[in-house]
């Protein structure tokens, strides 16, 4: 149970990372997002994550006025942010490929 | 902060009741986590209540987003909360002390000078032993600070619960009142005088009372 949810956080976090490189994002809209990749996490699992996130100085957050009025939080990625993306990216990649293949093995 | 912590509040009021008693729980739990940075702590809570009034607007339930066990969720919150610097904690200590000697010295002081040039019951000066208040006034210190962290830790504690009015009124009453109050007096009564003594008018005390307070907003700044 214990590593496989540290393993869930792990990737949550990268899929979270991805998120806020392609736009500035706000809590909810974060979570619908990840609703929309098809990631069924509960919301507010996204709120501890953004905590750590900040920080480890991999995202900056930023109270602004929304166009519909209240103060949001928006959060962007800092260079460090980035950098922890490449190597997601890198560390997906290089998992990916071995763990599809073991997998269909088995499936046959 | 104090404008996040006042939208805040207007805030909450448009959340129903249920979500409004797991919301103010939460709000609680994660506020008296006093180690923590502030402006990260108000931040999130508001995150947390922007997101739970759309969920409340789309008809959905707190637990979609608290989970099932909402202190849990809490203490992940807490858990990931940036500490504040220790500076910080010492001068909100020291702010505390002071507050604590200032108020209890002025009350003392207003009282006694009331009892004695409005109705002639005490003498206009009082006597003080500079050993046997020193010893007292680190006792009290001491015991103001253990009713300060019991009552932070009884509350936590009812968050997220259901506590019978009886029971919260016999505990906070007994344990948070009159035992501390039994033994701030005995101690007065019963430890014996000792070291130099100093001679000073009643009025001097609410004076001295004033200084302490206003040595107490010093470090409240500083904080």
């Amino acid at each position: 149970m214990a590593i496989r949810s540290q393993l869930l956080k792990g990737i949550l976090e990268g899929c979270i990372l991805a998120i806020i490189s392609k736009e500035t994002v706000y809590g909810y809209e974060l979570a619908m997002k990840l609703q929309d990749q098809g990631l069924d996490v509960s919301e507010g699992s996204i709120y501890p994550i953004l905590l750590r996130l900040q920080k480890e100085k991999l995202i900056q957050g930023e109270m602004r006025k929304s166009p519909s009025g209240p103060n949001r939080k928006y959060y962007t990625l800092t260079d460090a942010g980035e950098e922890s993306l490449e190597t997601f990216r890198k560390n997906w990649e290089y998992l990916k490929k071995p763990v599809d293949q073991l997998l269909d093995e088995e499936d046959v | 902060m104090q404008s996040l912590i006042a939208e805040n509040n207007e805030k909450r009021k448009l959340l129903n009741k249920e979500n409004k008693k797991i919301y103010e729980d939460m709000l609680m739990y994660v506020r008296l986590s006093y180690k923590k940075s502030e402006a990260e702590t108000e931040e999130v809570l508001m995150e947390l209540l922007d997101h739970l009034l759309i969920l409340q607007h789309e008809g959905k339930d707190a637990s979609e987003l608290f989970g099932t066990d909402p202190k849990q969720y809490a203490d992940e919150i807490v858990g990931e909360l940036p500490q504040v610097i220790t500076k910080k904690v010492i001068m909100l200590f020291f702010m505390g002390v002071f507050y604590f000697l200032g108020v209890a010295t002025f009350v003392n002081g207003l009282v006694s000078s009331i009892l004695s040039y409005g109705f002639g019951q005490l003498e206009s000066n009082e006597t003080y032993y500079i050993g046997t208040l020193s010893v007292n006034t680190l006792l009290s210190l001491g015991i103001a600070f253990l009713v300060v962290c019991g009552v932070i830790r009884y509350i936590s504690w009812t968050c997220f619960k259901n506590v019978s009015k009886v029971f919260e009124l016999l505990v906070t009453g007994i344990v948070f009142g009159t035992l501390p109050f039994c033994i701030f007096l005995a101690l007065f009564y019963f430890m014996p005088s000792f070291g130099p003594s100093i001679t000073i008018e009643l009025y001097w005390l609410i004076l001295i009372g004033i200084c302490f307070y206003l040595l107490g907003n010093v470090f409240k700044r500083k904080a």
